[in-house]
């Protein structure tokens, strides 16, 4: 059961892996605390994107930049949200798998 | 997707070179019949001259990223000579009675502007393009 969690956090941000792995036997704190910072990592860069739109929108209502460029701020700063939102459905699936689990 | 980013990044720089090259274009025609700037000789015809630029990105620094944006150079003024016109009752007439009008040639510039918004477009079917097949990625999770 490790293993998919480990390959999952790997994947998506690479720094919640060990905890995972080490902390079968008493899986909630150890993995929550995993989860919480891989979550909080995705959240302060949704929130770096999303400031670059901001900044990106209020520069081209106040005429130093352009439409395309406020378009595409916004665009990333989406995409990075709907990483964030996917990347939270697995690590919750993950973590609930793990409560479900029975010893 | 850092090298999609650093894609788009790309085709936002060709957005931005393009852009120029339509205003450029759009105020040569508004000046076609200026025959007198702030320096009061009449306006003369500008062009864009763009060039190759590397995007910055935490890729590119890793050489992972082949990405190669575009950036306007220069924008530089059209030596050929001023149009001149019979016409004695311009103020802006010599004393033959001939006006000095900007080297534009209006259809030109049409041309030349069609061809800057085609390739506008061109960069926004491609950054369409990228954020499709990001989203596509990111289905994967679902």
């Amino acid at each position: 059961m490790t293993m998919p969690i480990g390959s999952i956090t790997t994947g998506s941000t690479g720094a919640a892996a060990g905890a995972v792995r080490s902390s079968t036997k008493d899986a909630a704190p150890g993995a929550a605390g995993a989860f919480g910072d891989s979550l909080n990592t995705l959240l302060a860069s949704v929130d770096e994107s999303a400031g670059s739109a901001n900044s990106a929108v209020s520069n081209m209502m106040d005429g130093t930049g352009d439409v395309h460029q406020a378009m595409i701020a916004l665009q990333k700063a989406e995409t990075s949200l709907q990483l964030t939102v996917q990347v939270r459905n697995k690590l919750v699936q993950a973590y609930q798998d793990v409560m479900r689990m029975s010893i | 997707m850092p090298t999609l980013t650093a894609a788009l990044n790309a085709s936002a720089s060709a957005l931005d070179a393009h852009r120029a090259r339509i205003e450029v274009a759009v105020s040569n025609i508004a000046n076609a019949e200026s025959t007198r700037g702030p320096d009061g000789q009449p306006y003369r015809r500008r062009d864009v001259v763009l060039s190759s630029a590397p995007v910055e990105t935490f890729d590119s620094a890793f050489g992972r990223a082949n990405a190669v944006g575009v950036q306007v150079a220069d924008v530089v003024e059209d030596q050929t000579p001023s149009r001149t016109r019979y016409e004695p009752a311009h103020p802006d007439a010599d004393k033959d009675g001939f006006v000095s009008l900007p080297n534009v040639d209006v259809p030109e510039e049409v041309v030349d502007m069609l061809g800057a918004a085609r390739a506008y477009q061109a960069n926004l079917q491609a950054v369409g393009l990228i954020q499709d097949t990001i989203k596509r990625a990111l289905e994967l999770g679902k």
